[in-house]
């Protein structure tokens, strides 16, 4: 950790201008308003984030008429508030399957040579270039009811299991999508965790399983909280997966979103949907915050 | 609506002598196919549908028309309607024609789509009651009943009744959820139900979709036409409601299903005009030479749909024509949803198919 921050310290401190004698005032510049360095990023943003969910935003107010009536109709629609509920705990499902998938698999990255690591990191990455929709798809041939799991299940003489078009299904091809996104920040935090501190704390009589959970795990849970935000809020939007592996007792919000502006044309009430989802996710995540910071906390201490 | 739109038909057509000659001295259409020689050399259409086997067909059926009018055709799709009325509330419309499916050109005839001036099109060979104020059918399919052979064996279903009965036929139902409420479904289902479709109203679609829910939670609602011939080819479910096209494919394939025709379902893909379209003089020539006879011919051939011009005569192998709707036998027993009601139904009918579709 210490070593990352170094470096990028020293970095930004030697800007290096190409420029020669106009060299020094543009670094003054530069270190002036340190902001201009994320004006690339965030007029990106404010292109292709800010200005859509704007759009959507009025819409949701505008579109037929001004008023609230998009947002009634949302929460007097009983189909609406079951479907929003279900894509919070379907969401929160993936995140719990994927961190404990993910755990020890970065835990593993960290522990092997070179080689083998670099095996790892590309039986995560692989899959992350394929398609979405292909992976999905591959899912619906492992997982139907002729399908090879079920297949090998009735093999061993027990009764199949039904696994596709429940959210059990969905809840594993989500989390199988998602995956990366919970290995790779869990990684980069577990390669800075100085593991001399795990045996200095066997050395001082811990057995192991109380190193891990009184050492390793504290300083490894910034990469579980950061994975997790990202798949948590990455599952909310699913639209794909959902679709092709669940039935109707696992559809999720965008789907309802999806029905309403591409067959109804009600802008409005797609954008109302979006946005309900979006404060949820705003409010959901303060919430969780201070609980995070604690753990910083108790870890840094510790 | 006959006279007026003859008299601003042969004003628009004397304005516009020049780029449609045949227009210009008819007070009907061009005969359905026809093409005039290099009359749109320069221009550029852009053909909207719904890609795959479907558009490819399409696009091999106005070869002729390209070919000869000299005309750029450009291919877009699939179709969303969301994205058709994003272009015309912006007024830059770049779709020339849309192929829709059975109920947007109804819903929102006059404000997504031009009422189509009919002395522009030969409507002569249009299997009767198709034509619509927007839009003329640019195929006909069906939505069939197919049920696993090997189930049933000696006493399979036979109609939509069966269909709905889970006692006597037990077994998990796979029914089209990929869009827009199946306003046929729904009617069957007030029929088996015991009820009545002839003066249906907002209540009577509760009853319908109560009728569907109460087939049981193992229901599978297929979101693709893709995933409704994978279902059958793997045999996941006792009885798929699927379109012919795929239903024909799924049987080539090696499903051992067999189709029920009785009041098979009559669906219709639309060809529409845009509001705003940029040249609609030369969609409707694109129009009007699809709707020819040898247009559909290969159409059918190459996609195993009907053909809308009663005079095409497509040749098809046998695997083919076990699935056309068109023919005598299948066409008397289809069964004609009533579009009207639909309609003027369409977003309450929406809501509720979506409630269906999300286990509520």
């Amino acid at each position: 950790m210490s070593q990352t921050s170094h470096t990028l310290a020293a970095g930004g401190d030697n800007p290096r201008p190409a420029g020669g004698v106009q060299g020094p005032q543009r670094r003054l510049r530069l270190a002036a308003y340190p902001s201009l360095l994320a004006m690339p990023a965030l007029l990106l943003l404010i292109a292709a984030m800010g200005y859509p969910l704007l759009t959507v935003t009025l819409r949701s107010f505008s579109d037929p008429a001004w008023g609230m009536q998009n947002y009634v109709w949302f929460f007097s629609t009983p189909v609406n508030v079951t479907v929003l509920w279900r894509t919070f705990s379907i969401a929160a499902w993936v995140t719990i399957v994927c961190v404990i998938a993910a755990y020890p698999y970065a835990y593993l990255m960290t522990a092997v040579g070179p080689r083998m690591r670099l095996v790892l990191i590309l039986c995560v990455l692989v899959p992350f270039w394929v398609s979405g929709v292909v992976r999905t798809l591959a899912w619906v041939i492992l997982l139907q009811d002729s399908g090879i799991i079920n297949s090998l299940i009735r093999l061993l003489g027990f009764d199949s299991v039904k696994l596709i078009r429940t959210q059990t299904g969905v809840v594993i091809g989500m989390a199988q999508v998602l995956l990366p996104f919970m290995i790779l920040p869990l990684y980069s935090v577990m390669r800075g965790i100085d593991l001399r501190l795990v045996q200095a704390a066997r050395s001082l009589g811990a057995r192991p399983s109380l190193a891990f959970l009184q050492i390793y795990l504290p300083l490894s849970l910034p990469g579980v909280f950061a994975g997790a935000i990202i798949v948590f809020i990455l599952s909310l939007g699913f639209y794909i997966t959902p679709a092709l592996l669940g039935g109707p007792r696992s559809t999720m919000l965008s789907t309802l979103v999806q029905s309403q502006v591409l067959s109804l044309l009600n802008w409005g009430r797609g954008g109302a949907m979006g946005v309900v989802l979006l404060v949820a996710t705003f409010m959901l995540l303060a919430l969780a915050a201070p609980l995070m910071r604690q753990r910083h906390k108790q870890a840094s201490r510790s | 609506m006959g006279s007026r739109s003859i008299v601003s038909g042969l004003v628009g057509a004397a304005a516009l002598a020049l780029i449609s000659a045949a227009a210009a001295h008819a007070q009907s259409a061009p005969p359905a196919g026809t093409v005039v020689d290099g009359s749109l050399k320069g221009k550029t259409l852009t053909f909207v549908s719904y890609g795959g086997i479907y558009q490819d067909g399409q696009v091999a059926a106005l070869k002729e028309f390209v070919d000869k009018s000299g005309v750029k055709l450009l291919n877009d799709g699939p179709t969303e309607i969301a994205k058709l009325q994003a272009q015309v509330e912006s007024g830059n419309v770049t779709w020339d024609v849309v192929d829709t499916d059975d109920f947007p050109p109804f819903v929102h005839c006059g404000k997504l789509f031009q009422k189509l001036d009919l002395t522009k099109l030969d409507v002569s060979h249009i299997p009767a009651g198709q034509v619509g104020e927007c839009s003329v059918p640019a195929m006909n399919y069906g939505t069939v009943l197919m049920y696993k052979t090997a189930t049933y064996k000696d006493n399979p279903p036979k109609d939509w009744k069966d269909f709905f009965d889970t006692k006597k036929f037990p077994g998990t139902r796979a029914i089209d959820g990929s869009g827009s409420p199946i306003g046929g479904l729904i009617e069957q289902a007030i029929l088996a139900d015991g009820g009545s479709v002839d003066n249906m109203t907002p209540a009577d679609i509760d009853k319908g979709i109560a009728k569907i829910k109460a087939i049981g939670p193992d229901t599978i609602f297929w979101k693709t036409g893709a995933e409704s011939q994978q279902l059958a080819e793997s045999g996941e479910a006792d009885m798929i409601i699927m379109w012919t096209g795929r239903a024909m494919t799924a049987v080539k394939n090696g499903a051992a299903y067999t189709p029920v025709w009785k009041d098979w379902l009559v669906v219709m893909d639309q060809l529409t005009i845009p509001v705003g379209a940029k040249d609609t003089d030369a969609s409707y020539a694109l129009i009007n030479a699809y709707l020819g006879k040898k247009s559909q011919e290969v159409l059918t051939e190459q996609t195993s749909y009907s053909p809308i011009n009663t005079e095409a005569q497509p040749k098809v192998d046998a695997s083919v024509a076990a699935f056309l709707t068109n023919t005598p036998e299948h066409a008397k027993q289809g069964y004609q949803q009533n579009i009207k009601f639909w309609v003027a139904n369409f977003a309450i009918a929406s809501d509720k198919w979506t409630a269906l579709m999300a286990g509520n």
